[in-house]
């Protein structure tokens, strides 16, 4: 896992940050950089969220009530934000990934026309 | 859905008000992400120092990542527009002399019409107070035609209106209601106020209840006599009986009805009077009783208001198809009574299902017209109000070009700048709102003074509607005003813009700024005109010869209060009125009469021998009256004699026709000693032995001058009024004459005494109001106008100064300066003369119908304002033209 920049790197597509950020905490309560790290370690390195853009993205979520944060101790026993699935962030999760699925398979079929 | 939208708020909520601990925790959780990273790198084998440099360089830039994260919590906008509100109020505050000027016009324009919103609103448009469902109420007005032409029916009687209720299937409640003014208590205490007579289904219009005690039941108001009950009004048990409860059962004098209060109407309840306090509800059948007892029997005396609840699902026109059919069988049930009226095929009789308030219905009258042409002319003055500002704000915004540019320069977004004008045009706005409502609460008192009832209880302040509507329009203003200006500033081109001085205003500007004066121009001279043919008809309808005398006449009327006297102690009382006013210096002459002119009218059958049927031939108005009558009234007796003291009970029975009446009745002949027979064929002749000018005895314009005259002596009427002719203007006398007849009256009775002044000059009124409304709007619409002009002058003249300079170097003259200047403000007088004269041509077909003898086109009115206005338009360019005569060039040449 080494941490070569712009080697293979793919930049997301618009939206999909949200979509990430779902799916990682949907095993867990994590904090910010657990869920990068996450992303990262899970994508292979071949996913990169821009740390900086990460925590405006997750206080919309909890603007929009799909995740909630509350303060607990990190796993080296210090001060750090968790932040967790709502019902409705479940919810708009499913969906999304639905959605996703739908699109990608659309866009393959129409890749691979011959 | 609905969860996410509270969750949003409350996020919001936090972000705005606890906004140090956000920030706060937003640092925190930087800071942990930072040090985690590092901490990473760090166990790669990296030192602290790259670690934590390569954690910040994968974060990115910290400031941006915290403008984002606002951003992203919804605050960044709140943040600015609370930003861009403490700079425009800077802005603002640095320039009082413009800041005022701007909020004193539009306020002046807000507060015209927020005063006329408030009243409009309530007599044309607002439900009445604590009406049920009002969409399915509908007041009725009859509808029928004579001799060819349609009439609408005026008041309903009794009776009919028990014909109307019974007779329909489509409606669920109807109700009759009257009001006037009536003496209220007794004694000192006693005061004329506004009481309604209604029957008990009244209360059933409205979701109101008794604060204490019951409405009107249908005991109290059972036919013929009814029970002398009131229910009082809110007000009048707070201000008279201190809202104690045992006011239950206590009497009340009301008029001649001496009634038991039975409940308290709840706080703001006056039924259908929009404008005045009903301080009394008393039983309809009461009231009737004891004015004309056998009221429920015939078709003689109309008088009420008819209100309706359709039915569920019923609509407008079928309950308009189901009460004409009740009404058609009224109609013939009349006609059994009175056989001369016109069969249904020739009257063809209708209902009109109207609506509730009866200046938006059929039978709106002349003034409903005007007073939404009043309100039209309001907006119009707002939209003066906003040009001119839109003006001044375009003025200051060329002055803060370079500042502008400079903001753009530095990376500004054009949207960040036009939000930024139109925030300031906004707060100006709100300013002139709350300053406009204050205009209109006094503008309110304004009205009241001039065309209201006295009594009114109107006000700005305590009314949610009116003030919905000011803010409502100061917001619409702001938008207004503020577009140009900043849609102007968006569009600035910045190259140009930095290179050039402030002096060089490009042309697209000031072509905006002479296409907003010229609009201004252009709708003062057309309300200027609308002020000057309402001044003109009602100079005219004040010259009309009424054939009665105004001025020197005072209506003198006895009120019995339930005192019961017999007919002979009547006529003595009467008497002795009549011989006591005609001793009070001032006093030229005193007579009896039964019939008030414009107020009231009254007819009775007669027949003339030869002639079929005298109905056909109209509607024939009497008045009986004793010796002096037409003396004292000042009507010319055209031929023959008017009464004198020998026309008593025994001697030969005289008239006096009018001059309308003796050529409709024989035309051609001599009406002198003709024989009227009144009360059927076999009764002896009346002999006519005068005839009497026309006088307008119904109505200022429209009145047929069908009157006819008997001796009182000899046509014993129920009951008679005394007029008294003083010299001089009978106002003055008025308080004396009633100060020495009220001793006379018999315990509770009284006597009012109304000048005639005040029983025609409510006729004028739809005319006064037009004029005085016109006028005033006309008139602030001008020195709007004025000084727009002005200002734009005066900052062409400063923009231009080097050029004028420059001219008088080469030694143009001074006057030319003058001249030339001032041909620029006349230019735009003379443009708004033509623009404003084709607008006030063109809507001329419209105002006709208000004007009373005069064309909407009349030459005198509009050469006459377009001499006004050029005259102004000299007047503001005067100014700055004689600023530039005045330049001195050495200076001028080293400005910038």
């Amino acid at each position: 896992m080494t941490d070569t920049p712009d080697s293979g790197k793919l930049e997301l597509p618009q939206g999909t940050l949200d979509l990430l950020i779902l799916k990682s905490l949907s095993l867990e309560a994590q904090h910010g950089w657990a869920i990068s790290e996450r992303i990262r370690q899970v994508s292979s390195a071949a996913l990169q969220i821009p740390q900086g853009s990460l925590y405006p993205a997750l206080h919309r979520l909890e603007r929009r009530g799909w995740i909630k944060a509350k303060w607990g101790e990190s796993e080296n026993n210090r001060r750090a934000k968790f932040y967790e699935l709502t019902r409705t962030g479940r919810h708009q999760l499913e969906s999304e990934t639905d959605a996703w699925r739908r699109l990608t398979v659309a866009v393959r079929l129409v890749l691979e026309m011959r | 859905m609905l969860d996410s939208f509270l969750s949003d708020v409350r996020f919001r909520f936090r972000a705005i008000f606890h906004r140090a601990e956000v920030e706060r925790e937003l640092d925190a959780e930087m800071r942990f992400h930072l040090e985690r990273e590092s901490e990473k790198n760090e166990h790669r084998g990296l030192d602290a120092e790259e670690a934590s440099r390569r954690a910040r360089v994968a974060f990115g830039g910290i400031d941006r990542f915290k403008e984002d994260a606002r951003d992203a919590r919804g605050v960044g906008v709140l943040e600015m527009v609370a930003r861009d509100l403490r700079y425009a109020a800077r802005g603002l505050r640095a320039h009082p002399g413009f800041t005022f000027a701007v909020v004193a016009t539009l306020a002046l324009g807000i507060g015209a019409n927020t005063a006329m919103f408030g009243v409009v609103d309530r007599l044309m448009f607002r439900a009445p107070t604590y009406m049920r469902d009002p969409a399915t109420v509908n007041r009725i007005t009859l509808a029928y035609a004579f001799r060819g032409k349609p009439l609408l029916g005026g008041s309903i009687e009794y009776r009919r209106y028990l014909d109307l209720t019974q007779g329909s299937t489509s409606i669920e409640t109807s109700a009759a209601f009257y009001s006037d003014k009536f003496a209220v208590g007794t004694g000192e205490r006693a005061r004329e106020m506004r009481v309604a007579a209604v029957s008990s289904s009244y209360f059933r219009f409205f979701d109101a209840h008794p604060v204490i005690g019951r409405f009107i039941d249908s005991t109290d108001d059972a036919a013929p006599a009814g029970v002398q009950v009131v229910v009082i009004g809110n007000t009048l048990w707070k201000t008279e009986y201190g809202a104690r409860s045992d006011v239950i059962g206590q009497q009340l004098m009301i008029g001649s009805m001496n009634a038991t209060i039975i409940g308290v109407a709840p706080a703001g309840f006056s039924g259908l009077e929009a404008l005045e306090p009903v301080v009394a509800f008393v039983p309809i059948t009461t009231y009737a009783y004891l004015t004309l007892p056998d009221y429920a029997q015939n078709y003689d005396w109309g008088w009420l208001n008819m209100l309706v609840r359709r039915k569920p699902g019923i609509t407008v026109a079928a309950a308009e198809r189901d009460m004409t059919r009740a009404y058609i069988r009224s109609w013939e049930a009349e006609r059994a009574i009175s056989p001369n009226n016109p069969p249904v095929v020739a009257a063809r009789p209708h209902v009109l299902v109207s609506p509730i308030h009866n200046l938006s219905g059929p039978d709106r009258g002349r003034e409903a017209p005007i007073i939404l042409w009043v309100s039209g002319v309001a907006s119009i003055v707002l939209l003066i109000a906003c040009a001119n500002v839109a003006n001044l704000l375009l003025a200051r915004s060329f002055r803060r070009r370079r500042e502008i540019t400079v903001r753009l320069a530095v990376g500004v977004s054009r949207s960040r700048l036009i939000a930024l004008l139109l925030t300031e045009s906004l707060l100006l706005a709100v300013l002139a709102g709350i300053a406009g409502i204050v205009v209109g609460e006094a503008g309110q008192g304004l009205l009241r003074v001039l065309f209201l009832p006295k009594t009114t209880t109107i006000g700005v302040l305590d009314d949610f509607r009116t003030i919905l509507f000011a803010c409502l329009i100061a917001f619409i203003t702001g938008l207004l005003t503020g577009l140009a200006p900043a849609l102007q500033s968006g569009r600035s081109d910045l190259t140009t813009a930095l290179k050039s001085g402030v002096r060089e205003g490009g042309q697209q500007r000031s072509r905006t700024r002479s296409i907003l004066l010229l609009a201004q121009g252009s709708l003062s001279v057309f309300l200027l005109v609308g002020a000057g043919l309402f001044i003109r008809s009602l100079q005219k309808v004040a010259a009309v010869h009424l054939g009665f005398d105004v001025e020197p006449l005072l209506y003198v009327s006895p009120h019995l209060r339930g005192q019961h006297l017999s007919k002979d102690a009547n006529n003595v009382l009467l008497e002795r009125l009549q011989a006591q006013a005609g001793s009070i210096a001032g006093v030229e002459r005193v007579t009896q009469l039964t019939t008030v002119p414009m107020w009231q009218s009254m007819s009775q059958s007669f027949t003339v021998p030869g002639i079929d049927s005298v109905e056909r031939l109209g509607h024939f108005n009497l008045q009986m009256a004793t010796a002096e009558y037409f003396r004292t009234m000042g009507t010319r007796i055209v031929r023959g004699r008017g009464f004198d003291s020998t026309d008593g009970a025994s001697s030969p029975r005289v008239a006096v026709v009018s001059e309308g009446m003796a050529n409709a009745l024989w035309p051609g002949q001599n009406a002198l000693g003709k024989c009227i027979k009144f009360g059927g064929d076999t009764m002896p002749c009346t002999s006519v032995v005068g005839i009497a000018e026309n006088i307008k005895a119904n109505d200022l314009i429209e009145d047929n001058g069908l009157q006819y005259y008997r001796a009182l002596r000899q046509s014993a009427p129920r009951d008679a009024v005394i007029f008294v002719r003083t010299h001089g203007d009978g106002r003055r006398l008025a308080e004396t004459v009633r100060k020495v007849l009220q001793p006379l009256m018999p315990g509770s009775s009284y006597v009012t005494v109304t000048p005639m002044h005040d029983i025609v000059d409510p006729s004028l009124r739809p005319w006064r109001v037009g004029a005085t409304m016109f006028l005033l709007f006309g008139i602030l619409a001008l020195v709007l106008a004025a000084v727009g002009l002005y200002s734009v002058i005066a900052y062409d003249v400063a923009q231009r100064t080097q050029e004028f300079g420059l001219r008088i170097a080469l030694g143009a003259h001074a006057r030319d300066m003058f001249r030339m200047v001032l041909g620029e403000g006349l230019r735009f007088a003379l443009g708004g003369i033509v623009v404003g004269a084709l607008i006030a041509l063109a809507a001329g077909h419209w105002v006709q119908p208000l004007l009373y003898e005069e064309s909407a086109h009349d030459p005198l009115v509009f050469i006459s304002v377009a001499a006004v206005l050029a005259v102004v338009a000299v007047a503001a360019s005067a100014i700055p033209a004689r600023k530039a005569m005045r330049l001195d060039p050495s200076i001028a040449l080293r400005t910038e």
